[in-house]
């Protein structure tokens, strides 16, 4: 060691920051899961950007009112702590909406100074004479340590860890039904799942469910916390299931609310990955089989069947050709089990996500492939351009959401919107990734984007491809 | 003369804001236009020069008031030898963020004025350790632009020193800050003075004085008055006039060079502490 200080000359970085951030903060993902139980709603403790941003974010995606509550912090809020405003908050939640349960999850300000959450609630909800409060739970949610998915996955474990309750099954579930955790996944898929355990006579609480109140029909008078969502009887009654099923490669091994219900509650655990195309299907099918005792009904093995034949008639489009697929880490495992199955090259597969289990859920799904894809995590649009100019990967399309769009208009080749979030499109909702079924739009739709580059670009206008 | 923005930084106890007001005050008496800045959330920066502690500090106005209707006046109390003083106070312990509390506080301070009177010194009185951003405020943008470090020749006194040394280098890079000195606010240990004459070389700088360890300093504080005030005849009050002559001369100011921890132990052991080491124990020299 000298003794001398370090040079005055700034030395070059070790690191380099974010440019373009391939996901989004933490709290955001919390908001979601919040707005996926009946008769609640998000409150975010910290500034009020963080709200007003979350909610355009998620209202761009859904183009459904998603409204997020705040406790405004001010300068004196940040200096003194937030606790009056969290109060006079909840207060305010608690007459203009009347909710069942208020979500909270904190922001980086927050989190920053230090908020005693827990404290602070216990003193609330020990104020006196307040009998009709509603049920608060709380998430803890710093987005510079995470994404998303993650303040998404640590939401739905908050809740289930704060409401659930032993020897509390509602008489209408019996002793037989199963918890199922999905992830961050569409609207419809959402209603897909729920469709296929109802096919499967199986009785499920899915867990969230923001397949109704952020894809309802349209109502005519407006209601201020939609419809739908997971009851609150069912998420008290999550230890009572016989098993929980959660969907994610990648979801972090202890931190999640299947994980909780095992070590607690002794309720077993079955992870499996996001059922995207025929493997990843065939798994999820096997696994309701299993806990419902009954074979796979026939309407989705006509289902797998017209896949199979789909994979065949659309073999020779797709065979070779190179895919990037960017996303979340569990939807691009999935989209990537899918595109390898069908005889497309996964040339990169990246995330802004960093679970660290990414790269081996990748490895594991493509197993049969000679060429394994490359695969990189926590990264940024701006490493990925870098990364497919240094390494000459030449993809022929992308798969991403719509924050891909600038990127594969630089490539120039197309962009297949999927995932989380589409802001330039509309329907993002509703696009269905799951199942046999999801399985076969998805493959129509990256087979239709080929065949119309391969039109588009020749100068003789062939009508048969 | 141009007016000189000084921030007294060490190590929690080490006697900064007795050393600083004392000081102070034997600047005023010599005539200088002053004002102190206490930038600790206890507020008790300035209750030696107000015969007690501010009635409202600058975070309390904005907790009240909101920031927008303060009136300076309510906030920056004249006190002996008409030295302005100010605290920023914030938040209860445990509570909110202290540090964000004292950036607050000088942007408002700033905001209404307190730096547009005619002033030949401020003086800033930062809480033990620059344990965030805020609490290096003082010494960012070429607000405070001299750093004495009050130290003592214990060696937590001096590792402090030592880490706050490294700060102060950080920010001499970016903005104007430099070290002025090191004064010693003497606890009696062994070749204290020599020692920390030692140190203050080998971090480029100088020891600028000697403050002898005297009881005097206690029963003016009880007082609520700093020695100058108290008893402006006695040994102590000469030697913070001292001080403050020194400060007011002051032609050295370095970028320092902190030392590495192993050297600061060998200074300590070369120094004498070497007899406090129990029997049996190795000694690396």
């Amino acid at each position: 060691m000298s003794s001398q200080p370090r040079p005055s000359k700034s030395p070059r970085p070790n690191w380099v920051s974010t440019r373009n951030p391939c996901k989004a903060c933490a709290p955001l993902g919390a908001a979601l899961v919040m707005r996926g139980i009946e008769g609640a709603l998000p409150f975010l403790h910290g500034s009020q950007g963080c709200a007003t941003y979350m909610r355009r974010y998620l209202i761009s995606h859904f183009r459904e009112p998603m409204d997020i509550a705040t406790s405004g912090f001010s300068e004196a809020t940040t200096i003194f702590g937030g606790e009056k405003n969290l109060c006079q908050g909840l207060d305010n939640v608690t007459s203009q909406y009347h909710p069942a349960l208020i979500g909270i999850a904190t922001t980086c300000l927050t989190e920053t100074i230090g908020e005693d959450m827990h404290g602070m609630l216990h003193q609330y909800r020990a104020r006196p004479g307040e009998a009709d409060d509603p049920l608060l739970v709380h998430v803890s949610t710093p987005a510079y340590s995470g994404t998303h998915i993650d303040g998404f996955n640590d939401a739905v474990r908050a809740v289930v860890e704060q409401l659930a309750e032993a020897g509390h099954a509602p008489s209408a579930y019996l002793e037989n039904f199963v918890n199922v955790f999905p992830g961050l996944v569409s609207s419809e898929d959402l209603r897909f799942l729920k469709e296929v355990c109802a096919d499967f006579a199986l009785p499920a609480t899915l867990f969230p469910d923001y397949s109704e109140t952020l894809d309802g029909p349209s109502m005519e008078i407006y209601k201020k916390i939609p419809e739908g969502g997971t009851s609150l009887a069912a998420l008290r009654a999550t230890p009572s299931a016989k098993a929980s099923i959660e969907l994610g490669r990648t979801l972090r091994q202890k931190r999640t609310a299947a994980s909780f219900l095992q070590e607690r509650f002794s309720v077993p655990a079955k992870r499996i990955g996001l059922p995207i195309g025929i493997n990843e299907s065939d798994s999820f099918f096997a696994a309701l089989e299993k806990l419902s005792g009954h074979k796979t009904p026939e309407k989705y093995t006509r289902e797998r069947g017209r896949l199979v034949d789909a994979y065949v008639d659309g073999h020779k489009y797709l065979f070779g050709k190179r895919a990037l697929i960017i996303g979340d880490e569990d939807m691009v495992v999935g989209l990537t089990s899918f595109l390898a199955e069908t005889g497309v090259l996964p040339v990169l597969c990246a995330s802004g996500g960093k679970s660290g289990a990414f790269a081996r859920s990748i490895a594991e799904v493509t197993t049969h492939l000679r060429e394994p894809a490359m695969v990189r995590e926590g990264v940024d649009f701006m490493t990925i351009a870098e990364e497919l100019a240094l390494k000459d990967l030449k993809p022929d399309f992308v798969i991403g959401s719509s924050k891909a769009a600038k990127l594969a208009r630089t490539l120039g080749v197309p962009l297949i919107r999927l995932g989380f979030p589409i802001h330039d499109r509309i329907g993002g909702q509703r696009i269905l990734h799951l199942g046999y079924r999801g399985a076969q739009q998805l493959f129509d739709l990256v087979v239709n984007t080929l065949l119309e580059v391969k039109q588009d670009s020749n100068s003789i206008g062939y009508s048969y491809l | 003369m141009a007016r000189r923005s000084i921030a007294i930084y060490g190590k929690g106890g080490i006697g900064k804001s007795t050393t600083t007001q004392n000081t102070v005050a034997a600047l005023a008496e010599a005539g200088k236009k002053i004002m102190v800045v206490g930038c600790d959330p206890k507020a008790d920066s300035t209750r030696l020069l107000l015969g007690g502690l501010a009635q409202k500090t600058v975070l309390d106005t904005l907790r009240d008031e909101g920031g927008d209707e303060v009136d300076l006046n309510e906030i920056l109390r004249p006190g002996y030898g008409n030295v302005q003083c100010t605290e920023s106070g914030g938040p209860e312990p445990g509570v909110g963020c202290a540090g964000r509390g004292i950036i607050t506080s000088i942007n408002l301070l700033e905001q209404l004025g307190a730096y547009d009177q005619e002033l030949d010194y401020v003086f800033y009185d930062v809480l033990g350790d620059v344990v965030c951003g805020g609490f290096a405020m003082p010494i960012r943008e070429g607000k405070a632009k001299e750093i004495y470090i009050v130290c003592s020749g214990e060696m937590m006194a001096m590792y402090a020193a030592n880490n706050i040394s490294k700060g102060v280098v950080k920010f001499a890079q970016a903005g104007g800050v430099r070290l002025g000195g090191i004064i010693c606010n003497s606890r009696k240990v062994d070749n204290e003075q020599e020692m920390i004459e030692e140190f203050a070389k080998r971090l480029g700088t100088q020891m600028i004085h000697f403050v002898p360890r005297n009881n005097d300093v206690q029963r003016a504080e009880i007082n609520r008055k700093t020695v100058i005030e108290w008893n402006p005849a006695c040994e102590q009050a000469d030697e913070y006039r001292a001080l403050a002559r020194a400060i007011d001369n002051n032609q050295k100011f370095v970028v320092p060079t902190p030392l590495p921890m192993d050297d600061l132990e060998k200074l300590l052991i070369d120094f004498g502490l070497v007899d406090g080491v129990a029997p049996g124990t190795e000694v690396v020299a």
